[in-house]
């Protein structure tokens, strides 16, 4: 194969400008594509991973039912055989933590909002979420005792109901028997997340406070775990289910409990794949210009080529190769330029605090550090490849049948 | 035993619907191993009866029988297979595939029969030193005379071991000394290699050489010679280049 290697390469630099130009516009198609694809995958997985961070977790242990009515009745008590089965998983997670969640209200003087009051455990929070750190240092710290009268709110949240650190809340909801019941706490800290809904919504107390304000006893709502690895979720959902199913319970993992988020992602990528291929429609009819080009010019050449004996399919094939040739030597270079320009913007980041509030929404924060995947490098590729050998086709049917008669007497 | 037989071959061209002839039945027999020369005016019909014989044009009437195969019987397929392995090719001019050296150029047909990489570089090569190329079988055809570059094409037509050359003029770009050393090479592989040489010509000096030569006004063979009987010379009398 080492000639017609040799036999399509050169042919590509017969007429270099030419084959620069369509090599360059391949090249800055698929620059254009990982760069578009890096930064869009930024912010992708940075609102993915503070979703999580923030309360989600990456897979969860609660009760059927419970994710879309956060209803007290899911509530359960963990078995110590529970935390057993969750400490084998130890080598692949960070971390895990019990929580209550409840709806409820809270209100002030001024106001009231409907809210979700999550329990926490301080000391196992701190390795499940970023919640302590999200907290605004001059407002205040992160609850210390689980038993604490304390309550964390959200900087939106106080603004809304015109309250400031060390005041008093009052917390209102039902507790399992049914009857309302409030309690007045005082606020700890403000915290603000990435995920501007998330702070809308979420008050946070102490697990042992909320159990006694709740009547829930030594029941919790969920056993939230977060991975060193956010694909991992589902291999952990099945090394946990077994277990976890014997106690009444389920595992879901983070797109089951965002299935928004996946969504969203599976959106936003299908629009940016269909768009690159538009564009690459039109490198097609640039590959084709250049390779009817260049049959016309070798086409006594091809003549000879076929009275000696080469099949036409050859022939076709070889047409076939060069174009895959001009992709790939385009892809190469696409590639490594895209690759390494996300590689250096993803050192600093890239501040996009104009847009802060866009992007708060979306819940992505405002530096974002594109991150370039193996997908998109593999989509990249296939559009390339697809590109280049359908523009082949017609010329390199044209090429095989040119007739060596008509060939051999054209110089 | 006749290597190549055409039989009342007939060949006219459709030119915006009128018929122009181009071999108007034309009867022979070559056997193998002869050295012979068709020879006609511009617009005779040697390069039609040439293409003919190779298969890369279909007669209007009449048969072409190669080796015993009427090629009217052969595929595509069996017509591409039949000129990589029995016949090889000289054209007048540009035969050669520029972006390939010599060696590869020669090696190309090789690779073609689907001979091993090692094979194909020692028999290229040695074919190449036959046709007194060894010092350019690196250089691309632009880098070549006219002359060498014919015989890069010879090289390329006999590497396969072909039992029959098809040359179309093959001297006709060449001067004369360069000429008279392309065909004496060819004789020599002829002899040599017992290769049956069919080429035509309109260059006296070339007739000259040939052992039988034919010469054919509009498409018709008016006479047919058979010129020397094969007396082998000694290889010293051999010029090169
Ligand atoms: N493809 C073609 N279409 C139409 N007419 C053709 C074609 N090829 C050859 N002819 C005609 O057929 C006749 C024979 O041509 P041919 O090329 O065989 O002659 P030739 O003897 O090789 O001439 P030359 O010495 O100029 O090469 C000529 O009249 C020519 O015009
Ligand atoms: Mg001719």
């Amino acid at each position: 194969m080492n000639i017609f290697f040799h036999l399509c390469w050169r042919n590509l630099w017969r007429h270099k400008r030419r084959s620069l130009i369509v090599i360059s516009s391949v090249a800055v198609g698929v620059f254009a594509m990982i760069s578009a694809m890096g930064l869009l995958n930024g912010i992708m997985e940075q609102m993915v991973d503070n979703t999580i961070n923030t309360a989600l977790g990456h897979v969860s242990i609660q009760a059927k039912g419970f994710q879309n009515s956060l209803r007290s009745e899911y509530s359960f008590i963990p078995a110590e055989t529970l935390y057993t089965a969750i400490g084998r998983t130890a080598d692949s997670q960070k971390g895990y933590a019990p929580r209550i969640k409840l709806k409820g209200m809270a209100r002030s003087s001024a106001s009231s909002r409907p809210v979700i009051i999550t329990g926490i455990d301080p000391t196992k929070e701190r390795s499940v979420s970023h919640l302590a750190e999200y907290i605004i240092p001059s407002t205040g710290s992160f609850i210390e005792r689980a038993d604490e009268d304390t309550v964390l709110i959200s900087k939106n949240m106080a603004d809304a109901l015109e309250l400031s650190p060390g005041d008093n809340i009052i917390i209102m909801l039902q507790n399992t028997r049914g009857e309302l019941t409030a309690a007045g706490l005082t606020i700890k800290g403000l915290f603000t997340t990435p995920v501007e809904n998330f702070d809308r919504h979420t008050i946070f107390v102490g697990l042992e406070k909320l159990q006694a304000l709740a009547g829930f006893g030594k029941k919790i709502s969920e056993i939230s775990l977060t991975l060193k690895d956010r694909n991992a979720s589902s291999a952990m959902k099945t090394a946990l289910m077994l277990f976890v199913q014997k106690a009444g319970l389920e595992v879901l993992t983070w797109q089951e409990m965002a299935p928004n988020l996946v969504r969203s992602i599976a959106i936003v990528d299908t629009m940016m794949y269909v768009s690159f291929f538009i564009i690459f429609i039109t490198v097609i009819f640039s590959i084709a210009n250049t390779l009817v080009m260049a049959i016309m010019e070798r086409f006594r050449e091809i003549g000879v080529m076929k009275s000696i004996g080469t099949e036409p399919r050859m022939i076709f094939f070889m047409v076939v190769f060069e174009s895959m040739l001009l992709g790939i030597t385009g892809l190469v270079f696409g590639i490594a330029a895209g690759y390494t320009a996300m590689k250096l913007l993803s050192i600093a980041g890239i501040d996009l605090s104009r847009y802060a509030q866009t992007l708060r929404a979306m819940g992505s924060g405002s530096i974002i550090y594109p991150s370039v995947r193996a997908f998109d490098v593999f989509m990249a590729t296939a559009i390339v490849l697809i590109t280049t050998i359908c523009a082949a086709i017609i010329p390199a049917r044209k090429a095989a049948r040119i007739e060596p008669v008509k060939a051999l007497s054209y110089i | 035993m006749a290597i190549i037989e055409l039989n009342n071959l007939i060949k006219h061209y459709d030119v915006n619907g009128l018929s122009v002839p181009a071999v108007r039945g034309v009867n022979l027999s070559i056997g193998e191993g002869e050295f012979a020369a068709i020879a006609g005016p511009s617009g005779s019909g040697k390069t039609t009866i040439l293409n003919l014989i190779g298969g890369l044009d279909k007669p209007s009437e009449g048969q072409v029988i190669v080796e015993g195969n009427n090629l009217a019987h052969l595929s595509q397929k069996e017509l591409s297979d039949l000129r990589l392995r029995k016949i090889g090719f000289v054209f007048q001019a540009y035969n050669l595939i520029p972006v390939l050296t010599a060696l590869e150029n020669v090696e190309y047909v090789l690779l073609l029969q689907g001979i091993r990489r090692e094979d194909r570089k020692t028999r290229a090569a040695s074919i190449l030193r036959e046709v007194g190329l060894e010092a350019e079988i690196n250089r691309f055809p632009r880098e070549l005379s006219g002359g060498q570059q014919q015989r890069v094409a010879v090289a390329r037509a006999i590497v396969s071991e072909p039992t029959i050359v098809l040359a179309d003029e093959p001297t006709a770009n060449l001067d004369q000394k360069t000429g008279e050393s392309l065909i004496e090479l060819m004789h020599h592989l002829n002899r040599t290699k017992n290769i049956t040489f069919l080429f035509s010509t309109h260059d006296p000096m070339v007739m000259d050489r040939a052992e039988r030569l034919m010469h054919i006004i509009d498409g018709q063979i008016i006479s047919d010679v058979r010129k020397h009987t094969k007396t082998p010379k000694p290889a010293s009398s051999r010029k090169k280049r």
